[in-house]
Order: C-alpha cells, then sequence, then structure tokens
C-alpha cells in the first residue's frame, strides 16, 4: 500500500486543426495510505483522465506524480505496481476465470524468473512458482466467491460476476494501489448498492489505497473517505463526504452534492433579508450587503401556512411518494424549488394547494454569483 | 414464412438448376478421371456425349497417375506433394503472423504517418500482379532465389494487404480496455499481440489461413515463373507437367484423376473450418 500525490497535474490533447482541448488543469491531490478516495464529477470533468494519468494509460502534460514516494510519471503502467478495474471489466474473453486471475501474476512472474529458468532448467522451481500462484487464486477466488466459477469463461458470466472477476483480477497481485473506473455503471440498481457495500468491506480488509472514479455522487458519498469532486478539468473540492454535503466549497458542489439537489436562488441579500424577483424573506444571517446565490437544502425547506407572516408563498406543482418521505416541487415567485417532507406530514398536501415557505438562518449556504461562485463565508 | 407450393416448387427448380450448373465441371472432372483413355479423350474432343456415370470405372486411373507424375516414378509425385505441403504451410503462416502482426499496429499504435501508411497499403491492392511481375523476377533473380521456393514464401512474411485490411478492421473493434488491461498486467505489444489479439482474431485467421493455403495450393503462375527443374515442382505445376510430357489429350483421364487428388485438401479444409469462419470469439469480452 502505499500514498499517491499528483503536484499540478495537467492534460492536454492536440485536437483537430492544431486546437488544444484541456481536459484536466492544475490537479494537486495528496491521497493518504489506505484511503478511500472518490473522484466525483460529471461526464467530461477530467475525472477519468485523471485516474487513466495515475495508471500510466495515458500521459502527463503537465505536472509530477508520485506512489508511494516515488515519481513514476515517466514509468509505464506495467512498472507503477497499481491495479486498474475497467467500466467494461476487460476481462480476457478466451481465458476462464482461473487463467484472467492468474494472468497478471504469470506475467510478473514470467519477466522475474525467464532468464533463471533458462539457466537452470529450473523446472523445479517452475512448479513451485505456479503452485504458489494457483494458491494465490485460490485464496482470492474465496474471497469473493468464486470458487464455482474458475472454469467458466466470461461469456458464460453474469455481470455481477464479471465484475467479481475484475476486482479479483486486481487484488491477486496485491498492488501499491488500487483504481478504479465506474467499476460499478454496467450492473443494475440492486446490484450496484450491493457491490458497493461489498467493495467498502473489502476495502476495510485489505487496508488499500484506493482511487475510484464515478458520476452517481451517492455511490461516490456513501464509498469515500476522501471526496474529490471535479468539474471541467478542475478540483471544486477535496473533503470528506460529510463536509461537501454540509459546507459546499462553491455553487457547483452545492448543486452536485447531494438528492434531490440544492435548492439555488439568486437574490440579494440585504440586512437579514434575502430578495429575489422583488420578492423577500426575512432570514437572519450574516451582516453582509451583496449579490448573491441562495442555497438551501431540500429536507431544510420548512413547508408552513400560507397565511403566516414572511413566508414565501407557494402552490404545491407536483408530489413524489417515496414511502417515507415526500418530494413537493414547489412553484414560487423564487422559481420552482423543491422540497423534501416526512411522509407523516405528507397526507393533508395535494397539488395545487397553497403553502409557504420558510427557511431557517443555520440552513442557508451563500455563494457568490456565477456556475462555480465560491462560498460566501460567515453564512 | 408461408409460401404457396408453387413458388416453392419454383424456388426448388431454381435452386437446383443453379447448383446442377455449379456442380457439373466437378462431377464431369470426376467421371473423366474413371473413364477409359479412349472414352475420356471422346468426351474431351466431344465426339461422344457425356455420360454422368462411367460405365466401367477404371480406379487404377489414380495409381497410373501418381506414379507417372513427374520423371521419376512415384516418387515425382511424392516430391510434388512434399514440395506443394512446405510452401503451402510456410506461407500461410508468414501471411498470417504477418498480416495480424502490421493489422495489430495499425489498429492500435499511434504513430506518425499511419494513415498514410494505411493508404499506401491500400492501394497496393488497386495494382494488378502481372504489372509487378517482371521486376520482380528481375529483383528474385539477383538475389539468386531462382529455382529456391525463396521467392514463392519470403513476400508472405511481409503481409497481405488485403488479410491486414481485415485484420485492422476486426482489431479496431476490440475494445481498448483489454489492451490496457494487459498493458497493467505487464505485457509489451508483442506479447499483447501475441495472447490477446492473436486469440481473439480466431474467425479472421481462419479466414486468411483458409483462403491463403486454397491460394498457394492452387497457385500455378508462382511455381511456374520461379521453379524450373522436375524435383522443385508443385502439384499444381506437375499437373501441367504431365500434359506436356505427352502432350495432346491421350491422357486426359490421368490429368483428371490428378486434379482430383489435388483438390481434396482444399475441400476437406474448407468443410473443416467452416464453423470457426461464423464464431465471432470477442463476445462476452465486455459487457452484454
Amino acid at each position: 500500500m502505499a500514498t499517491v500525490t499528483l503536484r499540478k497535474v495537467g492534460k492536454v490533447y492536440q485536437g483537430e486543426g492544431g486546437r488544444t482541448v484541456r481536459a484536466v488543469e492544475a490537479v494537486d491531490l495528496a491521497i493518504a495510505h489506505g484511503e478511500f478516495c472518490v473522484l466525483v464529477g460529471p461526464s467530461g470533468c477530467g475525472k477519468s483522465t485523471t485516474l487513466r494519468m495515475i495508471a500510466g494509460l495515458e500521459d502527463l502534460s503537465e505536472g509530477t506524480l508520485e506512489i508511494g514516494g516515488k515519481r513514476v510519471d515517466d514509468l509505464p503502467a506495467k512498472d507503477r505496481d497499481i491495479a486498474f478495474v475497467f467500466q467494461n471489466y476487460a476481462l480476457y474473453p478466451h481465458l476462464t476465470v482461473q487463467e484472467n486471475i492468474a494472468f497478471g501474476l504469470e506475467t510478473r512472474r514470467a519477466h522475474r524468473s525467464a532468464l533463471v529458468a533458462m539457466c537452470t532448467g529450473a523446472s523445479a522451481e517452475r512448479t513451485a512458482e505456479s503452485t504458489k500462484i494457483n494458491a494465490r487464486v485460490a485464496e482470492v477466488s474465496k474471497t469473493l466467491a468464486l470458487d464455482a466459477l474458475l472454469e467458466r469463461y466470461p461469456r458464460e458470466l453474469s455481470g455481477g460476476q464479471r465484475q467479481r472477476v475484475a476486482v479479483g483480477r486486481a487484488i491477486a497481485r496485491d498492488p501499491k494501489v488500487f483504481l478504479f473506473d465506474e467499476p460499478l455503471s454496467n450492473l443494475d440498481a440492486r446490484l450496484r448498492i450491493e457491490t458497493r457495500t461489498e467493495l467498502r468491506t473489502l476495502h476495510r480488509r485489505l487496508q488499500a489505497t484506493i482511487v475510484y472514479v464515478t458520476h452517481d455522487q451517492e455511490e461516490a458519498m456513501t464509498l469515500a473517505d476522501r471526496l474529490v469532486v471535479m468539474h471541467e478539468g478542475k478540483i471544486q473540492q477535496n473533503a470528506t463526504a460529510q463536509e461537501c454535503y454540509e459546507r459546499p466549497a462553491n455553487r457547483f458542489v452545492a448543486g452536485f452534492i447531494g438528492t434531490p439537489p440544492m435548492n439555488l436562488v439568486d437574490g440579494q441579500m440585504e440586512s437579514g433579508v434575502f430578495t429575489a424577483n422583488s420578492v423577500s424573506m426575512p432570514i437572519a444571517a450574516g451582516p453582509f450587503r451583496r449579490d448573491c446565490t441562495l442555497g438551501v437544502r431540500p429536507d431544510r425547506l420548512r413547508i408552513v401556512s400560507s397565511e403566516q407572516p414572511g413566508a414565501l408563498s407557494a402552490t404545491i406543482a407536483t408530489i413524489e411518494r417515496l414511502g417515507d418521505r415526500t418530494d413537493l416541487a414547489l412553484d414560487t415567485a423564487w422559481g420552482r424549488l423543491t422540497a423534501r417532507v416526512d411522509a407523516a406530514l405528507a397526507h393533508h398536501f395535494r397539488e395545487g394547494t397553497r403553502v409557504g415557505v420558510t427557511v431557517d438562518a443555520k440552513d442557508t449556504h451563500y455563494f457568490e454569483r456565477g456556475a462555480c461562485g465560491v462560498r460566501i463565508d460567515g453564512s | 414464412m408461408n409460401r404457396s407450393p408453387l413458388t416453392n416448387a419454383l424456388l426448388w427448380f431454381v435452386l437446383i438448376l443453379g447448383t446442377a450448373a455449379f456442380i457439373f465441371p466437378l462431377w464431369w472432372m470426376a467421371v473423366v478421371s474413371l473413364e477409359t483413355p479412349q472414352r475420356a479423350e471422346a468426351a474431351i474432343t466431344g465426339s461422344a456425349g457425356i455420360a454422368l456415370f462411367p460405365p466401367s470405372p477404371q480406379f487404377e486411373n489414380y495409381a497410373t497417375a501418381i506414379k507417372e507424375t513427374g520423371s521419376v516414378p512415384w516418387m515425382g509425385f511424392v516430391d510434388a506433394l512434399a514440395n506443394s505441403i512446405v510452401v503451402t504451410v510456410l506461407v500461410v503462416l508468414g501471411t498470417v503472423i504477418s498480416s495480424s502482426a502490421v493489422g495489430y499496429a495499425l489498429a492500435r499504435l499511434r504513430f506518425r504517418g499511419r494513415r498514410g501508411l494505411f493508404l499506401i497499403m491500400l492501394g497496393t491492392m488497386m495494382l494488378p500482379g502481372q504489372v509487378t511481375m517482371i521486376p520482380l523476377f528481375l529483383l528474385f533473380r539477383q538475389f539468386g532465389w531462382i529455382d529456391t521456393i525463396l521467392p514463392l514464401v519470403i513476400p508472405a512474411f511481409f503481409g497481405n494487404a488485403f488479410f491486414i485490411f481485415m485484420y485492422r478492421q476486426f482489431i479496431a473493434q476490440i475494445p481498448e480496455s483489454l489492451v490496457e488491461a494487459a498493458r497493467v498486467d505487464g505485457l509489451g505489444h508483442a506479447a499483447i499481440w501475441w495472447r490477446i489479439i492473436l486469440p481473439l482474431c480466431r474467425p479472421v485467421t481462419a479466414i486468411c489461413a483458409i483462403f491463403t493455403f486454397i491460394g498457394t495450393w492452387n497457385d500455378f503462375l508462382g511455381p511456374l515463373i520461379y521453379l524450373h527443374s522436375d524435383e522443385s515442382a508443385t502439384l499444381a505445376v506437375a499437373l501441367n507437367g504431365f500434359k506436356n510430357q505427352y502432350g495432346g489429350l491421350e491422357d486426359v483421364h490421368l490429368l483428371m484423376a490428378l486434379s482430383v487428388l489435388t483438390m481434396i485438401p482444399c475441400i476437406v479444409l474448407f468443410i473443416a473450418a467452416q464453423k470457426t469462419f461464423v464464431e465471432g470469439l470477442a463476445r462476452g469480452a465486455v459487457k452484454g
């Protein structure tokens, strides 16, 4: 196991006709030994490119990369001692599960001992090596409940089984760092949640350093020790999942992390009153006075009677019942807002009902205007 | 699909007629190979009708044909057979190895001039072989390769444009992630080609091997140009020697008997490999 350190890492692609496309920009990231680090962001945000640069499948255009304190950005993928789990699993279709898991072990052994074997004719050593490999494969396949499938070919496996083989192939080699590129996105919803839990358990047992890429923020939050939110090639926030949720560093993170997404309203704050579209609501907040974006999580909007003074008046547009809770889409002078309420309270709501909305000062976030407007602190 | 009996009958009729037209020359070759010398000659010159079955099959024609191939009884045939086998096996190996390696490079390696090279290579497919025949002959003569199998075999190890194209198209469809997984697993390009790409290319390799086999086995012009002595002749050339040796058509039954024998390996191979043709091994590589 090892640390992974990226310093000012960037990736520039040469496009058609001399145009350059910047996929990743000045990424600084220090991943600790044994940490589960998740890179998350919408598609095209540079998260996969970053992962592939760590793996050595893409060259770095700028910056440096260290694994275990050793600079590796000039080393080929095979010498970085990493394992990579691909989105489509990339199992070798002409090899059985057993052979797939053993493949990396065998190629490494071949590199090391081919000369020795040639000189000494050491067939005994070779047998000992392949016994060792078989033992390792057996161990790994037991961990992942693949024992019964060792003789099968990838085409004879279900999606979930293939995914486990891909993970097995990665752990068999006992690498310094595991890299996962959206490994769950080809599974159906239920299996995805199961496998998520298994991965988490596996991480705890292996104490491995993992860098994991996903576009699914829920998956990211449940897995991550450290969450790295990326957008347009840059890191937007690098913190624990909890902190990203509770104190989003900018407007992008606020909108990306959390389902349903945070309500964001552009307006002005002045003397504890927030005004948007000429409609004001008193919110006791900091003494600042400026244009800003107000953010409130859907579960923090409070639904009150429409007559309550100071409340923003709203009409319930749609009601989505999710069992234990209910999501309301509200049409207000501030635009469409989403509120999440307890299912028990939602009984008497009907579509078209007029209600009031209030917000507690402690539940508000303020950002500078603009797509990536930074958090205004003291809010 | 529901067809009326009349349509069905018509369809069958057309199909049977077509099949008969295509089978006929082969059937006729087999028939003549079993005729007596007189009847065979009469059949060729058209002074007799064409029998669908020889009235008294002369199976000894085959033994005679084998014995009288080349200048040395029995051994002439063995020589020609051995030459054909050696040339064909080497050409098939060379074509498969070189074409798949070049196809892999064109499909997966990024290097300057890749597009240009690919286009030039495709361009060579437009050149008729006759155009390069004389320059090539002069070149190989300079090398001192005349009357050896080298001019027939060595070019095969430099790839065949059509099969390179086929391999390239097939390899381009193999998921990039398989190659990347192999890189992470510690393989270089040569090992990736040998251990990952080539096993996955089985359907293309089957086509390439069979077409090359049939083409080389039946090739007449190449061996005729480069192999001059009796002992180095391949079967296809030996067949022709047969005719020259006696002139005229009096031994046409023997010629046909040897032709039938020469065809057998091609037919057997084709039937045996038919399944691999349609097989797509890349299924199951990835999701789906």
